[in-house]
């Protein structure tokens, strides 16, 4: 913790604690902001980093300690009053409303206290032209080109994002906080968006930066905190001090191999083979050219930070998305774009959102047959036998020791272990040629989470090719034999788990290129940055 | 306070909907428990509903107990009455078992209107072609013309929803104007009976006609066939084709991934809802009216949205709530008559106790209301995305909710 007292302090939170169930996300957490700086907070995935945002904001109370905003005590009770307070919070989705133009929006949300609007039983001419000029009143100063009178859904998410933080300022903003704000731009709009900090730190707004991208950090940040499972590991750091490889390991902890029992690799026939993937994507980079062998019994690892092609890569994997290039083989059947011929080759598809792998309003047993209604053992005639589809499901329930096995529970009511191990329950049933594994124990207590990564160990043995994609490192760690780094959309690194460091892992991650001669990250030479 | 269903669990997805909290364990209620805290909520919302009709009859200068009294005779008070509520409730339940069928699937159709009214020229045109032939088979070729023209009638809405996600709803609105529109035409020029003054087809021939059931009252054989239709899709809820259709309605992704075909889904859920509210229209020319009015439709295509929603979208759900439905139309129409209430005040009256029914069944409604509300947003998002970009070609369930990382 910076001891020295700061000039002038922003923004100080003293020992906030926040619980969610059984995880602490934040857990005695110490941060300061002083007035005119760029403060980047860092972290992995749920390290704790947007549930701080989000109590600066007023979003979230904190279930202890104490908060202060320009040296007054500050206990928001809701958004609203953090922005009364002149706290903004940009968010990665971002909140302007659609179908109106920028300058109406200024309009829609601004505080009472700046004249906004009361509600009125009659609706209120929108066009101020006060708004508008206020737009260009900020535009000239901030020397952005963003349109008033132009819709909000017309314009590019650069120009979106510069809206928002100047609506923020129109709306009494002397706090920024910026959430992952570079995650969807290019390079040339990630340098505009830094140069705009700049300006606004400059004219004496404080910034809190969420990021994980070292590089962007190195440029605009002055100070820096690390996160970790929610606790600060490293506070306050000065960034041009900083030794940025350094950092990524912070950030990431310590990667123990050692620990895990991992059963040895056998492996055998190349069962899962993706050939020159190339999928355009609306967000994000998509697949630019990925090609991936697995063979039976082998688990590996595809790692990268969230949004670099993930959720393409999986699709493309289980059939569901047909690639614009290139193909998928199962065990030498082409599966390319058609999810039925994946299952009927074996693929199992454990997705990263569960929403999207539940039926959460059918019962546990109708889930369970999700994938073989048909099956002479569950129908006849075309009609489903109930008796049996439900003594099916409990001995499969307990099999995959999903709590409670009840078969006519619904899927919703369980919790999120037993949801997860629900839905292994169906996919690995049958031992699986191909598991594609999204995050498989993201968000799993410990137990939960041993029994998911078992099963993927299970499956390996039994001779399948799983593939873990995951932005959590230890996930990785623990499951993995081989790693593949995805990036931009792109493999940027292909390494056996013994060489996967921190440091390496970091690197790369972060965004930097990795070295092998010297064991160091450039940032200088970023290749394959994401976007 | 949850209202759980007494049902069996896991037999549908409206039957494993009944505990709509997140409760994480099973509830150690009892069966018995279960079903008493049901019957209780249920009655209590009649009876809140029934007090409610009450004060506005009584501030209306009536008397609440002889009104609903007459509602009570006229729908279950001799033969006749029951006669005129199971008339009523047959073509309910039958466009009910059809607007199920698309909502288990995540389709909401409001088209049952006019594709009951194509129905009934269905079974009309059927008339005219087989008016010599035997009773056994112009009857049952009467009902296929009119599922058949049901199903032509949602035919180009349910294309434009499969393949280019135009929104069922407003398409099928227009085209139960088209149909009402059409039908006004055809009574008013080329099919009007030559004498009649108001417009009016000639009446069906025999051979089409379906008999009365029972003498003195309006019930048509008919109704034998909207038990068959109910059991059919008592059969449809268990078969496997059934299961598909309502893993798409509850998770269009999921059912994606598992491979299956989202438009082919959609479009025949749709056609299986027209081909039955033609039958309903069938019901309604060749059995109770045995001729074509101008509102041979009334509302029975809204109300039997009504009717599968309040059922839960479940066959026995359905028979009930068109029982219900069909019980306070008769009942209200008697009231009318015999307490010369007027009629708007009726309609009041049986809308209050029908809401009463709907309080009693919100957590069943609400599992079919949530389908209702993702595919609203579902379509109306594809329409908003179809103005600035053009029409959304992507299999329905692919990459609905993509990239919503947190």
């Amino acid at each position: 913790m910076s001891n020295e007292a700061p000039p002038e302090t922003a923004f100080e939170a003293r020992g906030v604690s926040r619980r969610f169930g059984a995880t602490l996300a934040l857990d005695t957490v110490d941060f300061d902001l002083r007035s005119g700086e760029i403060h980047a907070l860092v972290g992995e995935n749920g390290a704790g980093k947007t549930t701080l945002a989000k109590i600066v904001a007023g979003a979230l109370r904190p279930d202890s300690g104490t908060l202060r905003l320009f040296g007054e005590p500050y206990s928001p009770r809701r958004r609203s009053d953090g922005s009364a307070a002149g706290v903004a919070h940009v968010r990665q989705q971002l909140s302007l409303v659609r179908g109106l133009t920028v300058a109406q929006n200024i309009e829609l949300g601004r505080p009472r206290a700046l004249g906004g609007t009361r509600w009125r039983p009659w609706p209120r001419a929108f066009n101020s032209r006060a708004a508008r000029a206020e737009v260009e009143r900020l535009t000239g100063e901030l020397d952005l080109a963003v349109p008033a009178d132009e819709l909000v859904d017309d314009l590019p998410l650069a120009v979106r994002q510069q809206a928002e933080i100047l609506i923020s300022l129109a709306w009494g903003a002397r706090l920024l906080i910026l959430d992952e704000p570079s995650s969807a731009l290019g390079p040339l709009e990630t340098d505009a968006l830094i140069s705009l900090c700049l300006r606004l730190r400059d004219e004496g707004t404080p910034i809190i930066y969420i990021s994980h991208r070292l590089p962007e950090l190195a440029r605009l940040a002055d100070r820096l905190t690390v996160l970790r499972q929610g606790k600060v590991v490293t506070a306050g750091r000065d960034v041009h001090d900083a030794d940025l490889r350094r950092i990524a390991e912070l950030m990431i902890g310590d990667i123990s191999l050692l620990d895990v029992e991992r059963p040895a690799p056998e492996p055998g026939e190349v069962r899962l083979d993706a050939d020159g993937l190339h999928v355009a994507a609306e967000h994000g980079p998509g697949l630019r050219g990925v090609s991936l062998r697995v063979r039976g019994g082998e688990i590996v690892g595809v790692v990268g930070v969230a949004g670099n092609g993930q959720d393409e890569l999986a699709g493309v994997l289980t059939g569901q998305l047909r690639p614009d290039a290139g193909g998928v083989c199962i065990d030498g059947i082409d599966v390319t774009g058609s999810p039925a011929a994946a299952i009927g080759a074996g693929v199992a598809l454990l997705p990263e959102d569960r929403t999207a792998g539940l039926a959460a309003d059918f019962s546990v047993a109708e889930n369970l047959i999700a994938r073989r209604v048909a099956d002479r053992q569950f129908a006849r005639l075309g009609l489903r036998l109930t008796k049996a589809v439900r003594r099916h499901a409990r001995a499969l329930a307990e099999r995959f020791d999903v709590r409670p096995p009840e078969p006519a529970l619904r899927a919703g009511s369980l919790s999120g272990g037993n949801q997860q191990k629900l839905m292994a329950a169906r996919e690995m049933e049958r031992n699986p040629a191909v598991l594609v594994a999204a995050g498989p124990t993201k968000g799993l207590d410990p137990h939960a989470g041993r029994a998911i990564r078992d099963r993927c160990f299970e499956a390996a043995g039994l001779g399948g090719a799983v593939l873990i994609i995951s932005a959590d490192l230890d996930e990785i760690a623990e499951l993995a034999q081989r790693v593949v780094v995805l990036s931009g959309g792109r493999v940027t690194d292909r390494f056996g788990v013994e060489e996967m460091t921190s440091a390496r892992l970091g690197a790369v991650m972060a965004g930097l290129a990795w070295d092998p001669s010297t064991g160091a990250g450039h940032s200088d030479t970023a290749s394959g940055a994401p976007e | 306070m949850t209202t759980t269903s007494g049902e069996v669990p896991g037999t549908g997805p409206g039957g494993a909907a009944g505990s709509g909290n997140g409760a994480e364990t099973l509830r150690a209620d009892t069966a018995f428990e279960r079903a008493t805290i049901g019957l209780s909520t249920s009655l209590l919302a009649v009876v809140i509903a029934l007090g409610l009709g009450a004060v506005i009859l009584a501030g209306s200068g009536e008397n609440p107990l002889t009104a609903y009294g007459a509602i009570l005779v006229g729908s279950f008070g001799d033969w006749f009455a029951i006669g005129e509520t199971l008339a009523r409730a047959a073509p309910l339940a039958v466009v009910g078992v059809g607007a199920a069928v698309a909502l288990r699937a995540g389709v909401i159709t409001i088209g049952a209107q006019g594709q009951l009214i194509a129905g009934s020229l269905g079974a009309l045109c059927a008339g005219f072609v087989l008016r010599d032939v035997p009773t056994g088979v112009g009857v049952p070729l009467a009902a296929v013309a009119g599922a058949l023209f049901g199903m032509v009638w949602v035919l180009i809405p349910a294309l434009l929803r499969a393949h280019l996600n135009v929104n069922e709803i407003l398409s099928t609105l227009l085209f139960n104007e088209f149909a009402f529109l059409l039908l006004a035409y055809l009574l008013n020029n080329p099919l009007k009976e030559p004498r009649a003054i108001t417009p009016k087809s000639e009446p069906l021939p025999d051979s089409v006609v379906l008999g009365d059931l029972v003498a003195s009252t309006r019930l048509h054989a008919g109704v034998l066939a909207v038990v068959l239709i109910v059991a059919l899709f008592a059969l449809w809820t268990r078969s496997t084709m059934g299961y598909r259709y309502d893993l798409f309605g509850e998770n269009p992704r999921l059912a994606h991934s598992l491979g299956i075909p989202g438009r082919r889904v959609i479009c025949n859920s749709l056609l299986i809802s027209g081909a039955l509210a033609g039958l309903a229209g069938w019901l309604q020319a060749a059995g109770l009216l045995q001729r074509l009015f101008v509102d041979i439709a009334e509302e029975i295509g809204f109300f039997g949205l009504v009717v599968a929603m309040l059922g839960g979208a479940r066959p026995l759900g359905i028979l009930a709530a068109a029982l219900l439905v069909g019980a306070l139309q008769s009942g209200g129409l008697h009231m009318q008559a015999t307490e010369g209430i007027p009629a708007s005040l009726s309609d009041v009256i049986q809308a209050l106790i029908l809401l009463g029914f709907a309080v009693r069944y919100a957590p069943q409604i609400a599992a079919i209301g949530r389908r209702v509300v993702r595919s609203l947003s579902d379509s109306f998002g594809a329409v908003a995305a179809w103005g600035r970009t053009g029409p959304d070609r992507r299999a329905p369930g692919a990459g609905t909710g993509e990239h919503r990382e947190a």
